[in-house]
């Protein structure tokens, strides 16, 4: 088992919603599987949402950034453990 | 042509704008960060005014299906010929087949993509710039999408030589901090002396609503002279008798968020404007992203002026630097 | 007191008024137009508002404080009583109180003054009337001055040519609707608008034009010269019609028959400020004859 982590970022600034919606549930909860292509969150800007989706397979360890945080262009979002 | 492969966040086809239809309500359009724009075109040997791609935030995979020769200005979202980075404010030669990506965003936020000869769209009103609201101009009045094709057109006026730079002092920096200058006026007498005050001492963030339309802040609330409305205005303190907006005036509508209106802009209605980001500033406020700060600083008509005249100067410099060459 | 006030390098504002009436905008008109005839070096854009008007122009051409010195020179020389406005009288019709911009102003009654009603219902009670129907009858009884354009292209703001005591007034949104539906008919401080393009607003809306006021495709006999219809110093006459005229002018539009009903007009400002009841009479009735 390796513990090689992964670090998830934003390519672009943003409002980063951890939701599809407001009344729906998140994407994914921390501490569980993921797969490379997943989508893991939304970051909003200029009117478009743009997926943030998982680079490599693994566990989502934890999610750096809050619901509706405005997030910097490279910020990291969340960090994915390799199994 | 230049096939898309991915189109990026929103890149769109832009010129120097659509000018002269403004009291129909049509707003400019046009490349937001001038400056960068004409640079992007003088390094391909293209009259200023051709039209480019203006690229935002994060940028497209594009293929060439023809030799080319481009230059990328503006900020920095590092591009790469086929996976190796290349330099940016140079005159670069790509080949048939060449794919053209990014990297994420460093710093800025729009860069522009001239390729010599311009890129091949109608002429709506006497401009190639895309304005979504309508639907009209650019390539199909839309950003770019997946598959779309562009053409190359043939309006390069002379060559430039391959590796022709730019000379570093006329490269602009970016920051995350700005300082943006603003010509008080219009109808500032709508706001407190104390909210006037705050307006020029806060630093305002950027929000996620920050597009070719206008960019909205975030800071703190600020307040409008109680008064009874004048007859037509509509009964918010921020609303006055429907008027027109420059390019670049900034509102508060309730006094809740400011919002400077930008090339896409409406061109006029109901708030209350209270500044105007000066010309020369445009180009620089285009390359602020959201979460940066801005903090405006008031400057008379006479310094608005002498920037202006600063910058025809730089672009002078450039026309010149290259003509050396 | 007029004020003279720059818009950064590029513009110059003027305020004539900060209260709309007919006559100030009239002034807009006037001042506007003997500037446009002069043809001065470097002026790009010359847009006549309500009750201001701006010029945008290339300081390198003309300086700000030059530009001023003219626009003041005119404030005294022009007079609206010597001035002739040459327009149309267009029969803009109005299909009110209609299922689509219903269900669109329902969507955002969380952003409205008066969650409960309809926005006909809100600005009949404001203003004193006792149903919709009666505030229907008022907004389509005299004509409009069409008094700027802009917003977004071809929208024309629209004040009434009646006597400030009978003026409708209502407020605007409370915040600004995300989405109002394309050739929407609203309504907010003293002017009626239509909607061009669907898009943002905060106008109370009342119904949906049954014709197009902008068209990128100019297909239309009307759009020939211009993807936008209105003119400033157009006058409209928003009449009311069925459910029925709606569905056949949309079928005109459709397979590319439809035109406007209108007649051109030569008028003095005087003529209107002076009796607007027998102007709008005079008027309506040369539109129908």
């Amino acid at each position: 088992m390796s513990d090689q982590k992964n670090k998830v970022l934003s390519p672009i600034p943003g409002v980063f919603y951890r939701k599809p919606a407001p009344d729906k549930e998140v994407f994914i909860h921390e501490g569980a599987a993921v797969k490379a292509g997943d989508v893991i969150g939304l970051v909003e800007v200029m009117k478009n949402f743009y997926e943030i989706k998982a680079e490599s397979d693994g566990v989502l360890e934890s999610f750096l950034v809050n619901e509706e945080d405005i997030l910097d262009a490279g910020q990291e979002i969340a960090v994915i453990s390799a199994r | 042509m230049i096939k898309v492969i991915q189109p990026g966040l929103q890149t769109t086809v832009q010129d120097y704008g659509r000018i002269g239809y403004y009291e129909v309500g049509m707003p400019p359009s046009g490349a937001m960060d001038k400056y960068s724009f004409t640079a992007a075109n003088v390094l391909v040997g293209n009259e200023e005014n051709a039209a480019a791609l203006e690229i935002t935030y994060m940028g497209p995979v594009l293929e060439f299906q023809q030799d080319a020769v481009i230059a990328l200005t503006g900020g920095e979202i590092p591009p790469k010929v086929n996976g190796e980075l290349v330099p940016m404010w140079e005159t670069l030669a790509v080949k048939a087949g060449d794919q053209l990506s990014f990297d994420f965003v460093k710093q800025g936020a729009r860069v522009y993509l001239a390729v010599a000869g311009g890129i091949d769209v109608p002429l709506i009103m006497g401009s190639r710039s895309t304005y979504t609201l309508c639907g009209i101009g650019g390539l199909e009045g839309r950003p770019l999408q997946a598959g779309d094709e562009l053409k190359i057109g043939s309006a390069a006026k002379q060559r430039v030589k391959i590796g022709t730079r730019i000379q570093e002092d006329l490269i602009p920096v970016f920051s995350k901090t700005n300082e943006i200058r603003v010509v008080v006026g219009l109808c500032s007498y709508r706001l407190t002396e104390e909210s006037k005050e705050r307006f020029f001492s806060l630093d305002w963030t950027v929000t996620a609503e920050a597009n070719r339309v206008g960019y909205r802040f975030k800071g703190e609330r600020l307040s409008f002279v109680e008064r009874e409305q004048p007859f037509g205005a509509g009964s918010n303190p921020s609303n006055v008798v429907d008027l027109g907006y420059p390019i670049g005036s900034i509102q508060v509508p309730d006094g809740v968020e400011p919002i400077a209106l930008l090339n896409d802009a409406v061109t006029g209605g109901g708030y209350a404007t209270i500044c105007t980001i000066i010309s020369a500033d445009l180009n620089k406020m285009a390359q602020v992203k959201t979460n940066e700060k801005v903090r405006f600083v008031a400057v008379d008509i006479e310094t608005a002026l002498q920037a202006r005249k600063e910058y025809a100067y730089k672009l002078a410099q450039i026309k010149q630097q290259l003509q050396l060459l | 007191m007029t004020r003279y006030e720059y818009g950064g390098d590029e513009f110059i504002f003027v305020e004539l008024s900060e209260s709309m009436s007919l006559e100030v905008n009239f002034q807009a008109m006037a001042i506007t137009k003997q500037l446009r005839e002069e043809r001065l070096p470097g002026i790009l854009d010359i847009c006549p508002s309500n009750a201001s008007y701006m010029v945008r122009f290339q300081p390198e051409e003309i300086h700000p404080d030059k530009l001023i010195s003219k626009l003041k020179e005119l404030e005294q020389s022009v007079s609206v009583d010597d001035f002739d406005i040459s327009s149309r009288i267009v029969d803009v019709p109005i299909l009110f109180d209609d299922p689509w911009t219903n269900e669109a102003l329902m969507r955002f009654r969380d952003r409205h003054q008066d969650p409960s009603s309809t926005d006909l219902e809100y600005a009949a009670r404001v203003n004193g009337f006792d149903s919709k129907e009666e505030l229907i009858q008022a907004i389509t009884d005299y004509p409009y001055l069409v008094s700027m354009i802009g917003f977004v292209p071809g929208l024309p703001w629209c004040y009434q040519m009646v006597p400030r005591e009978q003026q409708i007034e209502v407020p605007k949104y409370v915040r600004p609707r995300t989405y109002t539906p394309e050739r929407a008919f609203g309504f907010g401080g003293a002017f009626a608008v239509i909607y061009p393009v669907q898009g943002a607003g905060g106008y109370q809306l009342f119904g949906v034009a049954a014709a197009p006021i902008y068209q990128k495709e100019q297909r239309l006999y009307d759009f020939k010269d211009s993807m936008t219809f209105p003119r400033q110093g157009d006058i409209f006459r928003y009449r009311s019609i069925t459910m029925e005229e709606f569905q056949a002018i949309e079928k005109q539009v459709e397979d590319g028959t439809f035109r406007y009903l209108t007649r051109e007009i030569t008028f003095k400002p005087r003529q209107v400020l002076e009796n607007p009841k027998a102007f709008s009479d005079e008027v309506l009735g040369g539109l129908y004859a």
